[in-house]
């Protein structure tokens, strides 16, 4: 028997995606590469084409996936030398991915992290000073755990669960990668 | 009829377009999440089911569910819930069940208030788990479109579980709701048709589970399996059905969409005299359903 009542249910999510549209960028990564590297002279480009074998030992470190293949890398110099590197990454969000950039020192430390692109429907507050200082200083000697060492955003928890580790997961990326250039 | 029922949709989705507010994002249609809302969050929420065709005679009714839900901690949800019925049934007569033809667009039916405590958070423990309590009272039976007062009280413990950094989720229900529920006196009914106006005690237990898949940024596609058992006073295991079918979900940042096909594939329990179709319980249940979910969050 047709359900003809279902094509007037139909027409409602049709003109809901019909009408709506976002994007929230909050910086560019030249933006976010000043904002961590202020003293750098220049960035240069080290985007990496990571093997399947490095993949698996980045997983096995991090303890999350290494969902991409090829990562965005600059190397921060300056007068020649490196003072860090810079690495945008993309997490799981609820509904779109998030953006996020972050400076590592070459010894293994977290710089800073910038949040370029966010369209969660709550913890905008992941953007604030507060929260993303809580990774600066931070090695792969921390625990990476929410509500441990790094605070917790009601109604954004998987967010904050997805930066965190993959902040985590970035500084395994320069150990068995970046440093073995 | 079945043109008013649609005609009514229609416009109260209209309405929901117009309305620039407001709901817990919902992934699926009839699977419930265990995530809270945050403190001092609200969201709105509209639901429209349609069930339809019982195997005889003529069978469509017209749920809507209108529910404002506020975070009052980062763990402790509650809510308030109208729900409405439209319906349209002529052509089938069951005794106790459907005592004659009845046809509306759309009546308040009942209220409920809900809580939600949220035990286990799923982005951060090994699975999410919390529990859910509703009351409610329904003055509409949403079976025959008779009046009827129905009170009832509802517990589901709630779990889920996220993969894939949360691209993959899967969730799953168990709950059990009690009932008292006295039917109106109808008048001009034939003598030998049973309509009793004693009041009755029903126990539900209903298991669902549900998997969707982030396809696409925004979009998730999944399925979702319920089943339900009822039992009464006056003949023990009424009913139990099993309905199961896909889900399409689209989630933006401030709204958000589900639409669900439910159709029963397995049921049993009482069947109505001349029931063709014995591997399914079609006295309060039908062979189709289908569910749209429309949130808004503020």
């Amino acid at each position: 028997m047709p359900i003809r009542p279902i094509h007037a249910l139909l027409m409602v999510p049709v003109a809901l995606v019909a009408g709506t549209a976002y994007a929230t960028e909050y910086l560019t990564a030249p933006q976010a590469q000043q904002a961590i590297f202020p003293d750098a002279d220049q960035f240069i480009d080290a985007t990496v084409e990571l093997s399947d074998a490095q993949r698996s030992a980045i997983e096995k470190q991090a303890g999350v996936r290494q969902r991409w293949k090829k990562q965005a890398v600059w190397r921060a110099e300056k007068a020649g030398q490196l003072i860090g590197w810079f690495i945008v990454d993309e997490v799981v969000g609820k509904h779109e991915f998030i953006t996020y950039a972050a400076g590592l020192t070459p010894d293994g430390r977290v710089r800073g992290i910038e949040i370029l692109a966010y369209r969660e429907t709550y913890g905008y507050q992941i953007r604030t000073t507060e929260w993303r200082q809580k990774f600066v200083g931070k090695t792969l000697a921390d625990a990476f755990k929410l509500d441990e060492d790094v605070p917790n955003i009601s109604g954004a928890t998987l967010s904050c669960q997805n930066i965190t580790k993959g902040v985590k997961r970035l500084l395994v990326l320069q150990q068995v990668v970046l440093n073995r250039r | 009829m079945k043109n008013k029922i649609k005609v009514g949709a229609a416009v109260l989705g209209a309405l929901m377009l117009s309305a620039t507010s407001f709901a817990d994002e919902g992934l699926f249609g009839y699977v419930r999440l265990a995530e809270p809302l945050p403190k001092g969050a609200m969201d709105f929420e509209q639901w429209f089911t349609v069930r339809s065709d019982k195997g005889e005679g003529q069978y469509t009714a017209l749920d809507t569910k209108t529910e404002i839900e506020w975070g009052v901690t980062d763990r402790f949800t509650t809510s308030v819930e109208l729900y409405g019925l439209g319906i349209n049934t002529s052509g089938l007569m069951i005794d106790a069940y459907l005592p004659k033809d009845a046809s509306y667009v759309w009546k308040p039916a009942g209220l409920e208030v809900a809580t939600k405590y949220n035990f286990l958070s799923p982005a951060k423990d090994w699975i999410g788990l919390s529990q859910y309590v509703a009351f409610s009272y329904f003055w509409e039976d949403v079976h025959s479109g008779q009046r009827k007062d129905v009170y009832s009280v509802e517990g589901l413990l709630l779990a889920q579980k996220y993969f894939m950094d949360g691209q993959l989720v899967l969730a799953g229900n168990l709950g059990v709701e009690a009932t008292s529920a006295t039917r109106k006196p109808i008048d001009g009914l034939p003598p030998d048709f049973e309509w009793p106006t004693t009041p009755e005690m029903e126990i539900e237990v209903t298991a669902s589970a549900g998997i969707t898949y982030r396809f696409a940024e925004n979009w998730f596609i999944g399925g979702e399996i319920f089943y339900q058992t009822e039992h009464e006073t006056v003949v023990g295991q009424e009913r139990w059905s099993v309905q199961a079918g896909p889900t399409l979900h689209y989630g933006a940042k401030k709204w958000w969409a589900t639409l669900t096909w439910l159709p029963q594939i397995r049921g049993g329990g009482l069947m109505y005299p001349g029931q063709t179709d014995t591997d399914l319980h079609l006295i309060e249940k039908t062979k189709q359903e289908i569910r749209l979910r429309i949130g808004y969050n503020f």
